[in-house]
Parts: structure tokens; sequence; C-alpha cells
């Protein structure tokens, strides 16, 4: 058994009066990929945001329960919201780069945390591209707009801008919904090699990308965490009837 | 932390002061003219240039005026809203006539002044007048005009078109029948508020419209409006106290009809 | 297309050309009127001659004080509302609550309704009074009356249109700011501003092209004097100011000459529109290269 790098008990999650989360138990495991699944609006990109508090950006929410990282409850008062993103980079569903160079776009999650040496930029930049297997088709145009790019490419470059800030956990949210299925096998295959190194939480609407990256499925219904285990369980023997009939196909 | 909060407090201190000097200009100049102000200042007609008696023809050459601006200009601004809305497609000759509105809604006040003073006041002799005035009033009140009724053209939903087209209406009809009347009350509002800009305007209309102190009884005649009255009995000296009531009426109602035509915006968008 | 169709399309066409044959009408005529000035006078003399004397035997139309003044007041204008602008702009697009910002832009859209000459009267009798009380400038009338006068005229403009640049960021952005451990300030500087920049400067050029446009506030606070402008203290002519002022009595060379200055003003504001233009086009065109 793996450790346990993230531990929720007893998550409830409230926009305004809308219970978006109820009771959320689960331990996700570190340097695995764990996929999230379940319809729209089961509460999954919700859960997903929860982990780098990212719904602090949204007015009158509110958070109940433990949420650990690392053993630290990251939602307790003296924590440092900077520190805790640094640690947990984030990849949205539509590649977001920020209109700027790569090179800037690259480097903008260093210097937020006051790296301002060159060489030491530089360095990051590159190693960053390459572990998103971006550095060979960018190397030459660096100091080029990063809007340039195909959505495939600005997808890995966000995935290489969170890298940047030498995360230990990339949450990922629905990385490929706007992807073609070329660049989304390609980001497949990344998010595989980035599990090695780093803890990898995927939101995915598509379950045979689920089964095909991850290791542990959470499956999600109306904001129930419904059942977590070995993708390969989840997938041929769930224990609970409703996750069975989604992944059958039955409903969502 | 620290330095979070100096930016926070540096935007506040701005938009502070942004709405300081609104409640300072308008409260100053009310407070100090609502004094002037009495039924005798208002039905009464201008005396000794401007220092006793009321300013009545001064309040009736103003609604002649832009009455009379509007009168031309808001056909005109409903049929231009009406092609670049509805019939333009987009190219070329669209970015052209886009462009010519935009350009016109920058040109200054005395431009204006400059183009009716030549063309109206001295080459056609037509003097300072009501004339004159009202047309170069009318040019500046076009784009503004069609700039906010195509807006208020665009708010209304394909659906309404396709549902008119589909039954075998003709574009025309469409437009009369179905858009217009339910961009109505956005072009009510466009108009309103274009009426504000063309009461507060000076310049162009001090050069065009003259700034007689006579009653109106022709186009041709000369006439001074609410504006042009603040800015001579005080730029002139003629009498402070004079320009405090007359500045404060034409605050009140520039505010009443910005007031007005928000109510009725408001109105409207509840009831639809 | 039927024969009251095809009509009806044409009548609407020739309306919704008005704008720009106007907008050619009025370039044509005011240059045609100031020609002989450029030609006769000279361009040279008339755009930087210092002296102004129509009334002279020997007539001097040198405008460079006046231009030197409209100068003066209108950068005092962006100086002091711009910044001022900008971050109102900021506070309404990215602090301000919904409620909030749709409440004070109303407020502020009543500022743009405002006559010009009731801020030149307000100017006349508050500002002019206080600049000579507590500045020591001797008259009051000076540069920074018109300047703040002119500031507090283009904050409309450049908060609104500003507001809207800063709006039409998209939320990604800043989700991606965020998501990385930047804090709202260090988005707004490094990612929201320099994204919302185009709108900005265009703001900005339009604040500008209205603050040389604007007469009659600036000519009841600036005092009239055809002098160049050496402190903020002193009084000034600007060019529009000078047209108001004299077109009335002027004939011959003279009024040719006032027309020139039209002229010269109608083409600056060609320029404004022109770079807006471009910036619009460019900033459009950098998404999609």
């Amino acid at each position: 058994m793996n450790d346990i790098q993230i531990r929720i008990r007893d998550l409830n999650f409230y926009y305004g009066e809308f219970q978006a989360l109820y009771g959320i138990n689960a331990d996700i495991e570190r340097k695995a990929v764990t996929a999230l699944i379940g319809p729209s609006g089961c509460g999954k990109s919700t859960f997903l945001r929860c982990i780098n508090r990212m719904n602090d950006t949204i007015d009158n929410t509110l958070v109940e329960g433990l949420l650990e990282v690392n053993d630290e409850n990251i939602y307790s008062a003296g924590l440092d919201v900077t520190e805790l993103r640094k640690k947990i980079g984030m990849v949205f569903q539509r590649p977001n780069p920020f209109p700027m160079s790569i090179y800037d776009n690259v480097a903008y999650g260093p210097r937020v945390h006051g790296i301002k040496n060159k060489a030491k930029l530089d360095e990051l930049v590159q190693k960053s591209l390459e572990q998103a297997h971006l550095w060979v088709e960018v190397k030459d145009r660096l100091y080029k707009n990063a809007l340039g790019l195909s959505g495939g490419q600005q997808q890995r470059l966000v995935i290489a801008r969170s890298l940047a800030v030498e995360p230990e956990i990339l949450l990922m949210d629905e990385p490929t919904s706007a992807l073609d299925p070329i660049a989304t096998a390609k980001l497949e295959d990344l998010v595989q090699k980035l599990a090695k190194e780093y803890t990898v939480i995927i939101v995915t609407h598509n379950m045979q990308q689920a089964a095909r990256v991850s290791t542990k499925t959470a499956f999600f219904l109306n904001g129930y965490l419904i059942e977590m285990d070995e993708t390969s369980k989840i997938f041929t023997a769930p224990k609970d009837q409703r996750t069975e009939d989604y992944i059958t196909g039955r409903f969502g | 932390m620290n330095k979070l909060k100096i930016w926070d407090f540096i935007t506040w201190v701005c938009i502070g002061l942004v709405l300081a000097v609104l409640l300072l200009v308008i409260g100053h100049v009310v407070v100090s003219g609502i004094r002037f102000i009495n039924l005798k200042f208002i039905v009464e007609t201008t005396s000794n240039a401007g220092r006793s008696g009321g300013i009545r023809n001064v309040i009736s050459a103003t609604i002649y005026l832009t009455l009379s601006a509007l009168l031309l200009a808001v056909p005109v601004s409903i049929a231009a809203a009406i092609y670049l809305q509805e019939y333009a497609r987009k190219g070329r000759l669209l970015n052209i006539l886009v462009s010519g509105i935009e350009t016109l809604a920058g040109v200054p006040s005395i431009v204006f002044g400059l183009f009716g003073f030549n063309i109206f006041v001295t080459l056609l002799g037509w003097s300072w007048s009501l004339v004159s005035g009202a047309i170069t009033l009318a040019l500046m009140g076009l784009p503004i005009l069609t700039r906010t009724i195509m807006e208020a053209i665009r708010a209304v939903p394909r659906s309404y078109r396709d549902a008119s087209l589909a039954l075998g209406a003709g574009q025309w009809t469409t437009i009369v029948r179905v858009v217009l009347p339910a961009a109505f009350s956005g072009i009510i509002t466009g108009i309103i508020l274009s009426m504000g800009r063309i009461i507060g305007e000076t310049a162009a209309v001090f050069l065009t419209f003259g700034s007689t102190l006579n009653s109106i009884s022709s186009i041709f005649d000369s006439g001074r409006t609410m504006p042009v009255h603040v800015y001579i009995l005080s730029s002139e000296s003629v009498s402070i106290d004079n320009a405090y009531a007359t500045a404060t009426i034409l605050l009140v109602v520039i505010i009443a009809l910005n007031g007005l035509a928000y109510l009725y915006q408001g109105i409207t968008k509840k009831r639809g | 297309m039927d024969i009251k169709e095809r009509y009806i399309r044409g009548v609407l066409l020739v309306c919704a050309s008005l704008s720009v044959i106007a907008v050619a009408a009025i370039t044509y005529t005011i240059i045609a009127a100031g020609w002989p000035v450029f030609t006769e006078y000279g361009v040279f003399r008339f755009l930087f001659g210092a002296k102004w004397l129509p009334d002279a035997d020997n007539i001097q139309l040198g405008i460079l004080t006046m231009i030197a003044g409209t100068g003066a007041v209108t950068v005092c204008a962006l100086v002091i509302g711009g910044p001022i602008g900008i971050l109102s702009a900021v506070y309404l697009a990215e602090l301000a609550s919904k409620r909030t910002s749709t409440v004070i832009q109303a407020f502020i859209d009543l500022l743009a309704g405002i006559p010009s000459v009731i801020y030149g009267f307000w100017g006349l009798v508050v500002l002019v009074p206080a600049i000579r009380n507590y500045l020591g400038s001797t008259k009051g009338y000076s540069v920074l009356a018109g300047g703040v006068v002119l500031a507090i005229m283009i904050l409309p403009t450049v908060v609104r249109i500003s507001a809207d640049a800063l709006r039409a960021v998209p939320k990604e952005y800043r989700d991606g700011s965020y998501a990385l451990g930047a804090d709202r300030w260090y988005t707004i500087f490094k990612v929201i501003l320099p994204a919302a920049a185009p709108g900005i400067i265009t703001a900005l050029i339009l604040g500008f092209g209205r603050a040389i446009g604007e007469t009659m506030a600036v000519l009841m606070v600036t005092g009239n004097a055809k002098q160049f402008p050496t402190s903020l203290l002193e009084p000034i002519t600007t060019i529009t100011g000078n047209i108001a002022l004299e077109i009335g009595y002027s004939w011959g060379l003279h009024r040719q000459a006032l027309f020139a200055c039209g002229a010269v003003l109608m083409i600056i504001i060609l320029l404004v529109n022109f770079l807006i233009n471009r910036i619009i086009r460019r900033a459009a065109g950098g998404i999609y290269e």
C-alpha cells in the first residue's frame, strides 16, 4: 500500500444555500493517478477545487470538515494559500495560457514565488517544458506569444507552467475536454509519465480515459462520493449498483 | 499582505474621489443655486441682460432648439440603425459606415460649431438662428443616437425575426412589425439620454444659435439656451446669482432625464 | 428582392451614410475655409508663430502659444485623470461586487451626462478662487484649473472603457494565476492589466481626444492669456477657447485663421481615431496570430 498524501474527512461544501458536497471521505495516494468520474454537476470539479482552495475565489462559499495535505489541515486559519497553491498545481478544462510569451508563461509561477535569477528561471523553464513533452516543439520560439500554439500544445504549456513551481500534486479538471483525439492521446500519455513523480488527480467525464490513465477511481453522484477503489475493480466489479449503472451507461 | 492592503486602499481612494467629485459639483451648484430659484424666475423673461428677471425665454429657446434637433436627428438615426443592424453585411462598407459614426462622435463640439457657422450662418445666410443651431445639433446627436438605437435593436432576440420571416413576412415588414416594437423601450431610453446631451451642449450652440435674449417666433430667430446663459452670466460676470440658478435648473433637468432613462429601462426590463 | 424593399433599403443606406458624409463635409469645409492661411500666410508661420495679433497693422497669426496651452491642460488632465480612472476601473471590474459596480457605474454615467458648462461654472466659482487663495496663483485662472476640470470630464470615458476592457479579460487567466499561488494584485498587475492594455490605451486616447476638443469648460477657467504655460498656476489660452471667443467678430484672414485652428483640431481628432482603429485591429489580430 502506498502512503496517503491527501486525507479528506466529512467534507461538506456550500455555494450560498446550495450544498454541493455531502460528507466526503477519501484518501488519495502519493505518486499515483486518481480519477474522479461522474455525471455533470455531481460535484467532482467542486471537490477538486477544494483541494487547492480555488473555491476561495468564488464569493459566498463555505467549507466544513477536514482536508489534510501531508497531514496538515489546509483550511486551518494560519495556512498560507500561496504556499499551498505552490505545492498543488492545477490544469483547467480549457487551456488558459496567459497572453504573453511561452517563456513568460512558464516563468510566471517561479516569479510569483520570488525567483528572479535569470539562469535559474531558464533552467526551470527548460526542465518544465521537457517534463511536459513540449520542449522540442517550442525551444526555438520561446519568446513568441503562447496564444499562437495549438490547443494541445497550449494545454501542455499550462502543465509545464504548473510544473515550474515544483509542485507535489497536480489537479486536472477535464484537461482534454477541449482537445482533439490525437492531442488527447498525447496528454494521457503525459499524465501517466507525470504520475511517476507527482500525485495526479484528474476529473474526467470520459470513462475510457479514467480506465486508461488512473490507478484509483472515485465515482461521484449528486454531491456524494459513492464509491472509490482500484480502477480495475470499479470498472469490472463495482460494489454499488449506482456505480455499475453509470459505468454501463444506464445514465449520465 | 500589507502590499495588498495598500493597493486596495489606493483603488478605494480613487473610486471615492470620482464619486466625491460628482457629489461636490452637483452639491455645490444645487445648494448654492436653489435659493435663487422661485416661480418668478421660471415664468418671467430676462431683463437687463440677465441681471434681473427670470429665464422663461431662455428655457423656451432651449426647448425649441432641443426638440427641433431631435425631430431632425431621431428619424435619420433610427433609419441608420436599422440599416446597420438589419441590412448591412459584414465587410468594407459596414466598416466604413461604422467608423464614420465613431469618428463623428469624436469630433469636438467647437468644430461642429465652426462647420455650422460657416455653412448655415454665413454661406446660406441663415445667420444665428434656430434652423442653423438645430441642424448643427442634429448632426452632433447623430452618432450617439444611432449607437444607442443600434444597441436596442441588437437586443431583440434573433428568434423574433426568424419567427416573422418564417411566416412569410418580408424583411421590412418584420422590422416594422416585430423588431421596432420590441426595441421600443431601448430606443426611447436612447433618445432621452441623447436629449440630455443636446440640452447641455454649449460651444456649437453658441456659434450657430447665437446668444441673443429673444423670444423665438420663427425658425430664423436667434436665441440663448440655458448652458449659453450660464456661460455668459458667469464668465462676463453679469450675475453670478442668476448663473447659479440657471445652472441648477439645467442640472436638475439633466439628472431628471438620466433618472428617467434609468427608471424606464428598469421598469421595462422587469416587465419584459 | 421586390422594388419596395429595394427602395427602402436605399433610403436606409443614405441615412446610414450620413455620418460618413458629415465627417467628410466637416473636414472639407473647415480645411477649405482655413486654406488661405496655410497657403498665403504659411503653415510654418501659423503653427510655430508665437504672436497672435489679428488686429495689428502687421497681422500676426501664430498659434504656438495656444498649441502649448492646449497641450499643457491636456497633459495635466491625463496625468490626473488617467491613473485615477484606470484604478477606478480596476475597482469596478475586479474588486467591487456586481451590484456595487452597477450602482457606481450609473453614477459615473451621470458624471458623463453633466454639461461641460456646469463643470466650467463649478471650476470658475470653486476651483479658481481656491487656487488663487491656497496655492498663491495671482489670478487663479490657470493650467491647473483647466487640467482638473478636464480630468473630471474625461474620467467617465476612461473608467467605462477601461472597465469594459478589464471585464473582457477571460476568467481563465485569473484562475490560472491564482492556481499558481499569485495573489490578487500580482494577478492584476502581471496578467489582467497587460491583457486589457489595448482597451485601456484606447480609453486614454479617447480621453485625450475629448480633452483636446473641449471648449467651454476650459475657456471658463484658464483665463485667456496668450502666453506660454511656464507654470501650472499661470493662465493660458487653448485653441478651442480662442475660436469660441473670437469667431463672432472676426473677418478676413483672422476668421480664416480660426477655421485653420479648427482644421488643426480636426486633423488631430482624425489621427486619434486612426490610432484607436489600429490598436483595436492589432489587439484583435494578436489573438488569432
